[in-house]
């Protein structure tokens, strides 16, 4: 009876602990599972069948050959495509993103907020329908191409078809995964930092190369990671808007899987992919942190 | 009088939205399911479901009716509006089928991966004949008593015995078709009748107004079939002459589309593609009849596709199936099909049924001589050098 009584006084944290550990396992767990079963398996099964063979009538046969990988690399087009048409989009969205974030965090006043609405309200609308409703706006007829085809006196000036095409659908398609983490980061800086600046002599541009630049470079550098990443795989706007003339990994990978049927031939661009989007962030991130670390600051 | 046809024809091929080969758009969205479904099969886990209804018919169909009942339920697997209304009316009164479930896939590939994913409970799909042999390797499908199909005994023989089926044992023929040229005769100054006559008109007046669908098995065709090759040639010098050819014509093509090609050519964009029948009774029926618009079988031949009737192996319903197979295959019955989905019925009793200005028009139902030239392909979806020429076409397209 003394013992117990003892005991309980000596460690009265320890139910408590473990209250902790399980409130903690019960808190973690979800996501944990989410991982595992969404990410982590579905990666681990793409891994295994890239090694793997076609089989007869088309899909996987489990083996152990570097083929898939080989043929990858021997034709590296749509790689090379889609990362000269991501960086493009990238910057595309940047060049037109920053400026807008900008202005919506810094000069839009009462309007910020309609503003930011009638950048969400297009998602509404199924991404399929946007992408279609470019055909009309970029078309040879009433269209853009059109228009600019009757000025320049070329009837068959077109838009449609080209890697342009393809560069505004991705800018527009992606704009506002940009815009969103460029505000927030632009919309709680200090602004005296900018009356300061200007108080001490520095021109407008020094200003923005200076303060704004590098305060919004945690934003910036969200928003170019979160556009590139889906712009790397993007399927559908070179389809439509590009008339299935520019073929990117996206493309490449269903001539695999489905008209192919050649799975692990697939999976192993699958993880080339990944491997070249992880080397391309990675040397991003390396060359931001590397411009920051005379501020002493580090992005992510 | 018979434009006057000709126009009943159209307003009903208006009126229809018969998509039997225009699935790319959707099949890059449901290719994703596909792909899950499929997916879950290979790493043996959980197996795709098909319909609710579909899983409750397996589980009842496990006590089977007797041979010679017909049971009163049918499930079908096929492609979108490809089986006329008024003919499952009649059957399922006649055979007091109440439930007839008919339930849709995009491509073969879906329904393949559906396959492989493990779903059952279907008595009958319909898939395009070059993949019949797969599905007979998977187990998937079962051999037929053609004794109980006694009407398909007027089949076109030109249909029958092919490989896919050479002791004619697995699938009854459904319809066929060509892949051949769309052309607008007001846009090029001669109507190509020819596969050379089409490359000529690619690398010159057509220069950046050619679409070609967005498929590897029909475009092939063209090359290989102008070099006098079979089209499923798996001759490696044979495929290199036909990369050439391919490559010479990529940087003058407009788009590879399978979904909107007709579009395209109705609104001048495009003044040829090579590509299938379904926009002429759809975005081209205004051209058509005007006469500025039109399709031609090219005379060095080409491919055919011929979808098919195969029953599965774990059918639950055999019996409703068999009489289906039969059903189907009655002379005005096949009639209607055509009258109402636009494909050429392979099936001679049926055709003195089939409205006159459909039979008459030569891009459905090609004289015999064309057809005596067509050849149906092989799936040699697996050749990795097909697939390098392809993918070669593809990325010199955009330059």
């Amino acid at each position: 009876m003394t013992a117990e009584v003892t005991h309980d006084v000596m460690e009265p944290a320890k139910p408590g602990r473990l209250r902790n550990g399980l409130l903690t396992t019960l808190l973690v767990g979800p996501a944990a599972l989410w991982y595992v079963v969404l990410l982590v398996l579905p990666l681990a099964i793409v891994v295994i069948f890239s090694f793997g063979t076609r089989a007869k009538n088309g899909g996987y046969e489990p083996g152990f050959v570097f083929d898939n990988y080989i043929r990858a690399l021997e034709r590296p087009d749509p790689f090379i495509a889609s990362l000269a048409m991501a960086s493009a989009g990238a910057i595309g969205c940047l060049l037109v993103g920053l400026p807008l974030a900008y202005f919506i965090a810094t000069r839009a006043g009462k309007r910020k907020s309609l503003l930011i609405l009638l950048l969400v309200v297009p998602f509404w609308t199924s991404f399929l329908i946007r992408t279609y409703s470019w055909l009309i706006i970029l078309g040879p007829d009433n269209g853009l191409a059109g228009v600019l085809g009757g000025i320049v006196g070329d009837e068959d000036f077109r838009i449609l078809g080209t890697p342009v095409a393809v560069l505004i659908g991705l800018v527009y398609g992606y704009l506002p995964l940009m815009v969103f983490p460029l505000y927030v980061t632009l919309e709680r800086m200090d602004r005296t930092l900018i009356e300061a600046s200007k108080d001490l002599g520095a021109a407008r541009w020094a200003t923005f190369r200076q303060i704004t630049l590098p305060i919004a470079l945690p934003g910036l550098v969200t928003g170019t990671i979160l556009v590139f990443i889906p712009m790397m795989g993007e399927y559908v706007i070179p389809q439509i808007l590009g008339y299935g003339r520019t073929y990117l990994m996206g493309n490449a990978l269903v001539t695999d899987f489905l008209e192919a049927r050649n799975w692990p031939s697939g999976s192993a661009r699958a993880v080339f992919l990944i491997m070249i989007m992880f080397a391309t962030i990675a040397g991003y991130l390396w060359f931001v942190n590397r411009g920051r670390q005379a501020r002493d600051v580090s992005v992510l | 009088m018979a434009e006057r046809d000709l126009e009943a024809m159209l307003a009903r091929m208006a009126a229809n939205k018969v998509n039997r080969r225009s699935f790319l758009a959707t099949s890059g969205l449901l290719g994703t399911s596909a792909f899950l479904a499929a997916c879950s099969g290979g790493g043996g886990s959980a197996s795709a479901a098909p319909s609710a209804a579909a899983s409750a018919a397996a589980s009842t169909g496990a006590s089977a009716a007797p041979a010679g009942d017909v049971e009163s339920e049918l499930f079908v697997y096929n492609w979108s509006d490809y089986i006329s209304p008024t003919n499952i009316d009649a059957f399922k009164a006649e055979f007091g089928v109440d439930n007839f479930v008919y339930d849709i896939f995009a491509n073969n590939e879906e329904l393949i991966a559906k396959l492989q994913g493990g779903a059952s409970g279907y008595d009958i799909c319909c898939p395009t004949a070059e993949y019949v042999p797969g599905m007979v390797e998977e187990g998937f499908i079962t051999k037929l008593d053609m004794s109980r199909i006694p009407n398909a005994a007027t089949m076109n023989p030109a249909f029958q015995s092919l490989w896919w089926d050479p002791n004619n044992e697995y699938l009854v023929p459904k319809d066929y078709g060509t892949t051949g040229i769309l052309w607008r005769n007001d846009l090029v100054t001669a109507v190509p009748e020819s596969w050379q006559a089409f490359k000529d008109l690619v690398v010159g007046e057509a220069s950046g107004k050619t679409v070609m669908v967005d498929s590897m098995g029909d475009v092939m065709v063209f090359p290989l079939k102008l070099l006098g090759y079979s089209l499923n040639s798996e001759v490696e010098s044979e495929l290199e002459e036909a990369r050439q050819i391919l490559l010479e014509v990529a940087p003058h093509v407009l788009a590879l589309d399978s979904d909107t090609y007709g579009d395209k050519m109705a609104n001048g964009e495009a003044s040829l593609t090579l590509g299938w029948t379904g926009p002429l009774g759809q975005e081209l029926a205004d051209l058509v009849t005007a006469g500025t618009a039109g399709y031609s079988v090219p005379s060095e031949g080409t491919l055919f596709w011929m979808d098919a009737w195969v029953m599965l192996a774990d059918a639950p319903h055999p019996n409703a199936a068999y009489e289906w197979l039969n059903f189907i295959q009655r002379p005005e019955v096949q009639a209607e099909e055509t009258n109402f989905n636009l494909y050429a019925t392979p099936n001679d009793a049926a055709k003195e049924f089939v409205d006159p200005a459909i039979l008459a028009n030569p891009a459905i139902f090609p004289p015999d001589d064309v057809v005596a030239s067509l050849e149906g392909a092989k799936d040699l979806s697996g050749s990795a050098q097909r697939l390098d020429i392809w993918e070669e076409f593809k990325s010199a397209i955009g330059g």
